[in-house]
C-alpha cells in the first residue's frame, strides 16, 4: 500500500483554549494573588506584576528580557504533574501570569496568538527555576523540565479576564 | 548591571521595645502585599548589611501572613548582629529577608511542652499563637531567664490560663529538664530552644525519646545548600585574580556571588545553559544536564557542580 502524508493545505491543524486563571504578584518571591482580569500593556508587561518593564521587580528582572512581559502556563501540566509525579501543584504556584486549557504552548514559540482581546508574541518555552521548590517545599523542578510554561511579548494590549478564549491568530 | 533580587524586600513598620534590650521589629511588604507563608517558629535571615545575615525567629502566627514579627535580644558583646538591628533599624528601613525556614511540628492530641532559655521563646511565642488561635490547649511553656522574663506580654493570654510556667535563673537553681519532662509521660511532644547549655541538657533528658516527638531548635541552612557532606575546596578566579574557601553550606553559587563574580545564573538547576563557564583545574563534578562530555573537558555549569579536587581554577 502507498501511503501518502496529508497535503499541507488541505487540512490545517488548528486549536483553540480558554484562560482558567489570572495571577501576578508585584515582587520576587511574594505569592502570586488571583485576579479575575488583568491589563496587558503593549511593549510592557502586566500593570501591578514583577515582570512589568521599566518597573522591575522580579527574579529575573537583573537580566532583561523583552519577550518575558506575560507568562503563560498549561492546566494540562498541572493535571500531568499530579498524575505521574504525585504532586499537587496549584495555579498559583507555577508563578506564571495565566494557565490556560487547551492551548499547545510549547507548539507556539515564534507564533501569534489571541489571548481574549490580546494578541501575544511566544518568544521563548520558560525554563523552571530551582528556586520554585525552595517557595514551595515541593520538588516540582524536575517534573517542570520541558513544560514550564511560555515567555510571550504583547503586541496588542488590553484587559484579559478568566474566561476569555485563546486562539491562533 | 543590576543587581539580582535575592531576597524578599520588606520595610520596617514597627520598632518597640518590650523589655530593656529586648527589641521587637515588625517588617511587611512595602505595599502591605502577602509575604511568603511560613510554620509557627519559623526563622529567617535579615540581612542588614554586606557580609552581615543574622537569623532570627518569627514571633507571630502563619495566619498573619502580612507581617513577620522578630524579637532580638542586644547582645553587647555578641558579633555585632543584634546591635545592629537595634542601632539602625528604625521604622522605614527597607530590609531584605530570606524566605521562612524551619519551623515547629505541633502535635494535635500530644501535649506540646516547650522549653526556653530567656529570648529562646520566640519560636515558641509563634507556635503557642497559632495553637491558641485554632482553639488548642494542648500546650505547656517551660521558660527560664536570669532575672524578668524579656517578653512576657508576648504570651500573656497563656499566663493567664495557666500555661506558662517561669524560672529565674539569676535566684534559683536551673530547672531539671529531665524532672520537667518526667511528668508528662510517653506521650508528650517537647520543644527546646535557649543557649547551648540548654540545648545539651535537653539533649540528655531525651536522648531514649524518638525522634518525632523531640525537637530541638537550632537554625537550618536555606535548602540550596544540598550536599553538606562535600569536602571544602579552593575556589580560584584565574582572571581576576581571587580565591575564596568554598564550604559546602555556601556552596559554588554562593562562593562565586561573595567574590561578585560575574557569572550568571539563571535556572540553577543545571538545565538552562546560563551559567556556562571554562574551567583549568578541578577537574569539576558535573551535574548538568547541559554540556557534553566534549565540553565538558574545558567548560562546566556551575551552578550544579562541585569539585573532585582540592582547586578549582575557572577562567574568569
Ligand atoms: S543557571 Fe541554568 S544551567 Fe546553570
Amino acid at each position: 500500500m502507498n501511503v501518502q502524508p496529508t497535503s499541507m493545505q488541505q487540512v490545517k491543524p488548528t486549536w483553540s483554549g480558554v484562560v482558567r486563571y489570572l495571577h501576578a504578584t508585584p515582587r520576587a518571591f511574594l505569592p502570586m494573588k488571583s485576579f479575575n482580569e488583568l491589563t496587558l500593556v503593549a511593549g510592557r508587561g502586566i500593570e501591578g506584576d514583577r515582570y512589568m518593564i521599566g518597573q522591575e521587580a522580579g527574579f529575573y528582572s537583573h537580566k532583561p528580557e523583552e519577550g518575558r512581559q506575560v507568562t503563560l502556563f498549561e492546566m494540562e501540566t498541572l493535571e500531568a504533574i499530579e498524575r505521574d509525579a504525585k504532586i499537587k501543584l496549584l495555579p498559583h504556584e507555577h508563578r506564571r501570569n495565566v494557565t490556560v486549557e487547551g492551548v499547545p504552548l510549547n507548539h507556539l514559540v515564534g507564533r501569534r496568538f489571541w489571548l481574549g482581546a490580546t494578541l501575544l508574541e511566544a518568544t521563548r518555552l520558560s525554563f523552571p527555576c530551582r528556586h520554585i521548590e525552595e517557595i514551595l517545599e515541593k520538588p516540582v523542578f524536575d517534573p517542570l523540565i520541558h513544560r514550564s510554561g511560555l515567555n510571550c511579548k504583547i503586541l496588542v494590549g488590553g484587559v484579559v479576564r478568566v474566561g476569555d478564549i485563546v486562539r491562533p491568530e | 548591571m543590576a543587581k539580582p533580587i535575592k531576597t524578599v524586600q520588606t520595610v520596617v513598620t514597627a520598632v518597640d521595645e518590650p523589655a530593656r534590650g529586648v527589641k521587637r521589629l515588625v517588617l511587611a511588604d512595602p505595599d502591605d502585599w502577602e509575604l511568603p507563608p511560613f510554620r509557627p517558629g519559623a526563622h529567617i535571615d535579615l540581612h542588614l548589611a554586606k557580609g552581615l545575615v543574622r537569623t532570627y525567629s518569627l514571633c507571630n502566627e502563619p495566619t498573619d501572613n502580612r507581617r513577620y514579627e522578630i524579637a532580638v535580644k542586644c547582645e553587647a558583646d555578641g558579633r555585632g548582629g543584634s546591635r545592629f538591628v537595634h542601632e539602625e533599624l528604625r521604622v522605614g528601613t527597607a530590609l531584605g529577608v530570606s524566605l521562612p525556614r524551619g519551623g515547629l511540628k505541633t502535635h494535635d492530641q500530644a501535649l506540646n511542652v516547650f522549653i526556653a532559655g530567656g529570648i529562646g521563646v520566640t519560636p515558641f511565642v509563634s507556635a503557642i499563637r497559632d495553637l491558641r488561635e485554632k482553639g488548642r490547649t494542648n500546650y505547656v511553656l517551660h521558660w527560664a531567664s536570669s532575672g524578668h522574663p524579656v517578653l512576657p506580654g508576648m504570651v500573656a493570654d497563656a499566663f493567664a490560663d495557666g500555661h506558662v510556667h517561669l524560672y529565674n535563673t539569676a535566684i534559683e537553681p536551673r530547672p531539671s529538664l529531665a524532672a520537667i519532662l518526667k511528668q508528662y509521660g510517653d506521650e508528650a511532644g517537647a520543644f527546646c530552644c535557649g543557649p547551648t547549655s540548654m540545648l545539651d541538657a535537653f539533649d540528655a533528658a531525651t536522648a531514649s525519646w524518638p525522634a518525632e516527638r523531640k525537637h530541638v531548635e537550632r537554625f537550618t541552612p536555606p535548602a540550596f545548600a544540598r550536599d553538606d557532606n562535600a569536602a571544602p575546596y579552593t575556589l580560584v578566579l584565574a582572571q581576576s585574580k581571587k580565591e575564596i574557601v568554598v564550604r559546602p553550606e555556601i556552596g559554588l553559587v554562593g562562593a562565586l556571588e561573595e567574590l561578585e563574580a560575574d557569572v550568571s545564573v539563571s535556572c540553577a538547576g543545571g538545565i538552562c545553559g546560563s551559567c556556562r563557564t571554562r574551567w583549568l583545574e578541578g577537574p569539576p563534578i558535573h551535574n548538568d544536564s547541559v554540556l557534553s562530555p566534549m565540553q565538558r573537558q574545558h567548560e562546566v555549569m556551575v551552578c550544579v557542580a562541585g569539585c573532585a579536587g582540592p582547586r578549582l581554577v575557572l577562567d574568569i
